[in-house]
């Protein structure tokens, strides 16, 4: 850990004890003010191998070989859009030979082995297997935020059971003190063999702690009943209350004539003999006979009376 | 006649499509924002058949419409040889709120959307017209948080025994599967199956059938619904651009729409029925358990709106005063330690 050093300014952690070196995707470290100078210009490439470099691709160096700080990132990249599941292959063989895949091109993208191809070998996956990325992407992602709801979930009862328990706890120190002072009343107002007292007082302490006992699945239950109470405060947008919708036909503008029969009545009362039957065709592409008979005759009907 | 010119303050471009130009305006006279959509004029060829056709089916159709889920033609003027027309100013529209993944679209937001929308177009097909070119785009949305339905460019009355139409028509991801297959004559139904699809986009927050041509289209409406045969729709391969398709078998929505009730899954199986006469229409779908069921709809005011309000960045500290904190403060110091 002693020879960590800056590669610009070659201070050493020795030197600098609070020395915080900095990775980008290259993988060539930099300490935290030599970054700072960096993009004090604007825009600046790595000093070593003068790639052009982004601000806030910049992290923490965790691991003391930078290559695997490369290969992370890279790793990264690569899984992002390299995202099939087992589920996505027919046989165990075409999952093995993918992943050897994904494999091979890490490998050459952190050893610098032909980066022009490789590049155009994820370019050329990214474009056969738009749709399928997108829907893993999107699972994931689904994935992800109930992972991080159940997370939440067992945390906040864990916190419910704790502060139960010490509830309990504090209930139970009360509880004896309490006894222990209606003993010592009981010692010294009552006329009785004090063997007695203390017997009775024995017995019923034991009666009350197997009383206690069963008390605390109880508890438990009661806080998995919390959970069910959480889901309705969650951030939710509250569920605004309106009238419930109830269907209302449209109005019907004045015809200034009489009312034209209504689809049934046409049906019965054989207006459709009148009009040309349509074809299987017509009737394929979801057009009715009736669609011209009931407008033909809602034309003809309105407008019929005198308006002044 | 009063100038048109001047009773309109031009305030802000909005956009420009393939035909016209729109620009969101005041009107002087009632001050109230418009929005003002002025017609291409085109090349000559175009010209000389007179006015577009797209301008000619708005002004046509939008005169004599009016319906609160409809966008209303509030004006038409003639400046030199262009023609504009204004219409309603609406803020936003159903494409920009499906996108916005910060907005969180619960059930009864669906609701009233598909309310607004169905009332909307049950009032069209009443009285015979077919739009033709249902999408979220073109479902507008104001600040009231009113739905209405918009651009009339490809509109057409409906129900003529005699007359053919194109199957060219419909934003192909939300176009029926008998346009698809080159039927001349339709019904109600390819406005009803793009708003199936669109209630399906409001689930899923993407588009549901996305294809990539019209080939693509249909394979992708039979991997989800299975392929049709005779019995399931007579008269299919009497179509005029009828092929044979590979037999995929039928999926379960409520596998694709894991979230939805049964109530939306009966309305979606209805609206997205692939007979066309099985599909139900506006009145009937309207009538459906799932719009009387709870959630209620939300109303209006409470339907979410995008915030096109930009953001302000919390100011950090400029870096060179960082630099000099950090020389100024312990780090020096300490880098002297030996």
């Amino acid at each position: 850990m002693d020879d960590q050093a800056c590669p610009r300014c070659k201070t050493t952690k020795y030197r600098n004890p609070s020395l915080k070196l900095m990775v980008n995707i290259c993988g060539h470290a930099l300490c935290e003010s030599c970054v700072d100078l960096l993009f004090l210009k604007g825009s600046g490439s790595c000093p070593d191998c003068n790639v052009p470099l982004r601000r806030s691709n910049f992290r923490v160096q965790l691991f003391e070989d930078s290559m695997v700080e490369k290969e992370m990132d890279i790793r990264k990249r690569v899984l992002k859009d390299f995202n099939k599941k087992e589920e996505d292959f027919a046989t165990l063989r075409e999952y093995n030979d993918y992943l050897e895949e994904i494999e091979v091109i890490i490998y050459n993208l952190v050893n610098n082995i032909d980066v022009v191809g490789t590049n155009k070998r994820i370019e050329q996956y990214k474009k056969d297997n738009k749709e399928l990325i997108m829907k893993n992407k999107a699972k994931i992602g689904r994935e992800e935020i109930e992972l991080e709801e159940i997370l939440e979930n067992e945390k906040q009862m864990e916190e419910f059971r704790r502060q139960e328990i010490a509830k309990m706890e504090d209930e139970a120190k009360k509880q004896k003190i309490r006894e222990k002072e209606a003993l010592i009343d009981e010692l010294m107002f009552a006329d009785g063999d004090a063997k007695d007292i203390l017997n009775t007082f024995a017995q019923t302490v034991a009666n009350k702690q197997e009383e206690v006992v069963p008390l605390l699945p109880k508890v438990t239950q009661f806080s998995s009943g919390v959970k069910f109470t959480r889901g309705s405060s969650q951030a939710l947008p509250i569920i605004e209350e309106g009238p419930l919708y109830k269907y209302e036909p449209l109005e019907i503008p004045d015809r200034c004539g009489p009312d034209p029969p209504s689809l049934e009545e046409i049906m019965k009362n054989g207006f459709l003999h009148h009009v040309r039957a349509e074809n299987e065709t017509e009737k394929a592409g979801g057009y009715t006979s009736t669609l011209p008979c009931l407008r033909a005759l809602q034309d003809a009907l309105s407008g019929l009376y005198h308006a002044s | 006649m009063e100038e048109p010119i001047s009773r309109y303050e031009k305030i802000d471009f909005l956009g420009e499509g393939q035909f016209a130009t729109v620009y969101k305006a005041r009107d002087v006279k009632t001050d109230k924002i418009v929005a003002v959509k002025k017609i291409k004029i085109g090349s000559r060829l175009e010209a000389q058949d007179g006015i577009n056709r797209t301008a000619l089916r708005e002004i046509k159709l939008l005169q004599e419409l009016q319906h609160i889920n409809l966008i209303g033609l509030l004006d038409v003027f003639g400046q030199k040889s262009n023609v504009s027309l204004v219409f309603d100013f609406m803020d936003t529209d159903l494409e920009i709120v499906i996108k916005d993944s910060s907005i969180v679209l619960t059930p009864a937001n669906v609701k009233s959307y598909m309310i607004m929308t169905l009332k909307g177009l049950e009032y069209l097909h009443q009285n015979w017209i077919l739009h033709r070119d249902l999408k979220p785009n073109n479902l507008l949305i104001n600040r009231e948080g009113i739905l209405k339905i918009g651009d009339f460019g490809l509109a057409k009355a409906f129900g003529s025994p005699s007359r053919i139409n194109t199957h060219q028509v419909v934003t192909r991801w939300y176009r029926s599967p008998e346009l698809l297959f080159g039927a001349r004559q339709y019904g109600t139904g390819v406005d009803m199956w793009a708003v199936g699809c669109i209630l399906a986009e409001l689930l899923l927050r993407v588009p549901f059938l996305p294809g990539e041509s019209d080939l693509d289209q249909l394979s992708r409406i039979f991997q989800v619904f299975g392929t049709p045969t005779e019995e399931i729709w007579p008269g299919m391969k009497t179509l005029t651009d009828y092929v044979q398709y590979k037999q995929f078998p039928a999926q379960q929505l409520r596998h694709i729409f894991s979230a939805a009730a049964d109530d939306l899954i009966q309305l979606l199986e209805s609206l997205l029925a692939l007979y066309p006469p099985r599909r139900c229409d506006c009145t009937q779908a309207l009538m459906m358990p799932y719009f009387s069921n709870k959630p209620a709809p939300s109303l209006g005011p409470k339907l979410p709106m995008p915030s096109n309000v930009t953001k302000i960045e919390v100011e950090k500290p400029s870096l060179k005063r960082k630099l000099l904190d950090n020389i100024d403060g312990g780090s020096l110091a300490k880098r002297l330690q030996f």
